[in-house]
């Protein structure tokens, strides 16, 4: 046969480009639930590592159903907030029916075109309250969550992620356990641009509000410094009153941080 | 105003060689004499202007999550965006191979000289993360993949070419003789990667 | 014909690394070599697509028309590697490995030695000697990568595979991170192979 004629490669691709795309499609929606399902439980793992519920080697040696367990036991409140800080729905945080908002990318076209976002806030009984981060690195997506003391300002700690960024450089800011453990006890300064730096140098400040970039990585990293401060001015109205209110209702302690 | 700062950042900050890396291969093995060097910057430039705006027209029609609404309601939670590598892959072989056909059937001169380089342009990384990049970075215009695309191929084109050029002179230099050829050329590039890298904090 | 296999598993080990002679598949070698770990796990994963894509092209090699030859070769290729990572994803105690994973595969998609290796080998030959071919190559390239990483890892990091191994005085050199070094690192790697090996030796 010719394998060279017009009418042999037109029936040839169509042939391999259809099975692939059958292939692919077939796998793609036989293997969805079960993804799902490893996805979702990934997101609390990572939730709770930087809730401080356990730590992070233990949750990551919990089976799936272990760790939605786990969540339900813990967690305390879970909502939804839209840009202007007022709250604009429930997620149930029932074993059998956890709502999530692990799909951060959308949100993060919301909070930048100013459209309708639903921004997701996972209060613990602990009092730790957590919010997801999402931007982009070098390579790819990177996104965190970011624990909250109860004073809404003071961060109690974090756990980073990333799709594809490069081993040993990027991939540090989640590899490392060093780099997230940086970030308890720092603060975020609602209402000031930056709220948040993670930049060369930054921690020789001395400021609250600052950690230093990693060496090597100036991409992921500036990448993440973004994804904080963007969504932190995103969440600036409902955690930035909060905190403020709280500021008001417990004078005392505030004090003794500033000192 | 964005699109002249997107332009330049392209080319120089965002460099698809001395900042990503992307496309060595045909970098290292194209750069031995201006004159080819000239023809592959070119021929990356052209396959770059087209194939990362039709990309851009794929990922936001048909691959995105929620990109099929035009076809119906009903379509809103389609998402295909595990099919993008391969998409990607498959617009940029068939568009080189489209383009090298009618090359070799209309334009033989230009062929002739350019025509062995568009296979290899096929497997060329810089296009592919051109394409990926544009995905990961949610450009939201038409207009600005254009202006992306273009970009990072001049930038492309201006690293062979300035390569080549090292090269051409190198020929007179008394280099070690195991090093001669490729390996000087690997440190060179080396040296190149490290000057650029004063571009790297630049703001625009 | 055993000699002709020998020498096709052989060569591209030392004469004809993809590396350093052929100059195939620098991208990720330049992306992957600041730590021994993902350097070896890139080197498998490698070594596993290049010997199954090669199986592969090999067996349609006499119905592919020549002119797609290239969208059929990376569909092919692509193909393998996105099912290779749905599967994984998939399997509850495979996800955390696929996460691993999931860093290396536009990497793997891109690298010119799987499709290198089809064009120049497996369109020609039987399918044993093609899979025999990728496998060897994909070795030859690990042999490389593995290499470059360790002297990155040791003065970038002073670690190997994560364990500390220079004393904790030892300041790491950060430019030995950065992407350049590794080219720099190339070259001299080049040096040494082209002056042990003088028949390599450009004139």
């Amino acid at each position: 046969m010719n394998t060279n004629s017009n009418v042999y490669t037109v029936v040839y691709t169509t042939v391999i480009v259809v099975i692939v795309a059958a292939v692919l499609a077939f796998v793609a929606g036989k293997l969805g639930p079960a993804q799902n399902a490893n996805a979702k439980a990934e997101t609390l793992r990572q939730m709770m590592s930087a809730a401080g519920i356990k730590p992070t080697e233990e949750l990551y040696s919990t089976k799936n159903a272990g760790i939605l367990q786990l969540y339900a036991d813990n967690i305390e409140e879970a909502y939804t907030i839209g840009l202007d800080g007022q709250k604009n729905g429930e997620l149930t945080t029932d074993k059998d029916n956890i709502q999530l908002v692990d799909k951060l990318k959308p949100q993060n076209k919301a909070i930048k075109a100013g459209g309708d976002a639903t921004l997701p806030v996972y209060i613990f009984k602990s009092g730790v309250i957590v919010i997801p981060v999402y931007g982009a690195g070098l390579w790819g997506p990177i996104w965190g969550y970011i624990a909250f003391e109860p004073d809404c300002r003071t961060i109690a700690g974090a756990y980073f992620d990333h799709e594809s960024e490069t081993p040993g450089l990027g991939a540090k800011i989640k590899d490392e356990a060093w780099f997230r453990e940086k970030f308890a006890g720092k603060v975020v300064e609602w209402g000031a641009t930056p709220a948040f730096r993670l930049e060369k140098n930054a921690e020789a400040t001395g400021a609250a509000n600052a950690v230093d970039a990693i060496t090597g990585a100036t991409m992921t990293s500036k990448g993440l410094n973004d994804a904080m401060n963007v969504w932190f001015k995103a969440y600036e109205d409902h955690l930035g009153l909060a905190s403020a209110m709280h500021a008001i209702a417990e004078p005392e302690t505030n004090k003794a941080e500033e000192e | 105003m964005e699109y002249i700062s997107l332009f330049v950042k392209s080319i120089f900050v965002d460099n698809m060689i001395f900042a990503y890396f992307l496309g060595m291969c045909s970098y290292l093995a194209v750069s031995k004499n201006v004159k080819t060097a000239n023809g592959l910057g070119l021929a990356v430039i052209f396959v770059l202007l087209f194939t990362l705006p039709i990309n851009w027209l794929l990922n936001t029609y048909v691959l995105q999550p929620g990109a099929l609404k035009w076809l119906g309601p009903q379509f809103a939670d389609v998402d295909l965006s595990f099919l993008s590598f391969i998409i990607f892959i498959a617009v940029i072989a068939a568009f080189v191979q489209i383009v090298e056909m009618f090359v070799e059937k209309f334009l033989p001169s230009l062929y002739s000289s350019l025509g062995i380089f568009l296979p290899l342009i096929a497997v060329n990384c810089s296009i592919l993360g051109g394409s990926l990049f544009m995905q990961q970075r949610d450009f939201t215009s038409f207009g600005e993949s254009a202006v992306y695309a273009l970009g990072s191929g001049i930038g492309w084109y201006l690293a062979i070419v300035a390569l080549a050029a090292i090269r051409e002179k190198m020929a007179y230099c008394n280099v070690p003789k195991p090093l001669k050829g490729i390996g000087i050329t690997f440190i060179t590039v080396g040296l190149m990667g490290m000057a650029f890298m004063i571009f790297m904090g630049i703001q625009l | 014909m055993d000699k002709k296999l020998k020498e096709t598993i052989l060569n591209p080990i030392l004469k004809g690394n993809p590396i350093t002679v052929l100059v195939l598949g620098i991208c990720s070698s330049l992306a992957v070599t600041v730590q021994l770990k993902g350097a070896l796990v890139m080197a498998i994963s490698v070594t596993l697509v290049t010997g199954l894509s090669s199986l592969v092209c090999s067996l349609l090699r006499n119905t592919i028309p020549m002119r797609v030859r290239i969208i059929v070769q990376l569909v092919v290729v692509a193909l393998m590697v996105i099912l290779v990572d749905q599967i994984l994803k998939a399997g509850e105690g495979t996800y955390a490995i696929d996460k691993q994973l999931s860093v290396y595969i536009g990497l793997i998609i891109t690298n010119c030695i799987v499709m290198g290796r089809i064009e120049a080998f497996a369109l020609g030959n039987k399918p044993l000697p093609s899979l025999l071919d990728g496998l060897a190559n994909g070795v030859g390239y690990g042999l490389i990568l593995v290499i470059v990483a360790f002297f990155r890892e040791l003065f970038g990091s002073g670690t190997l595979f994560g364990l500390q191994v220079l004393p904790a005085g030892y300041i790491p050199n950060n430019l030995v991170i950065l992407p350049p070094f590794a080219l720099i690192l190339l070259g001299c790697i080049i040096w040494v192979q082209r002056a042990f090996d003088k028949d390599l030796q450009e004139k």
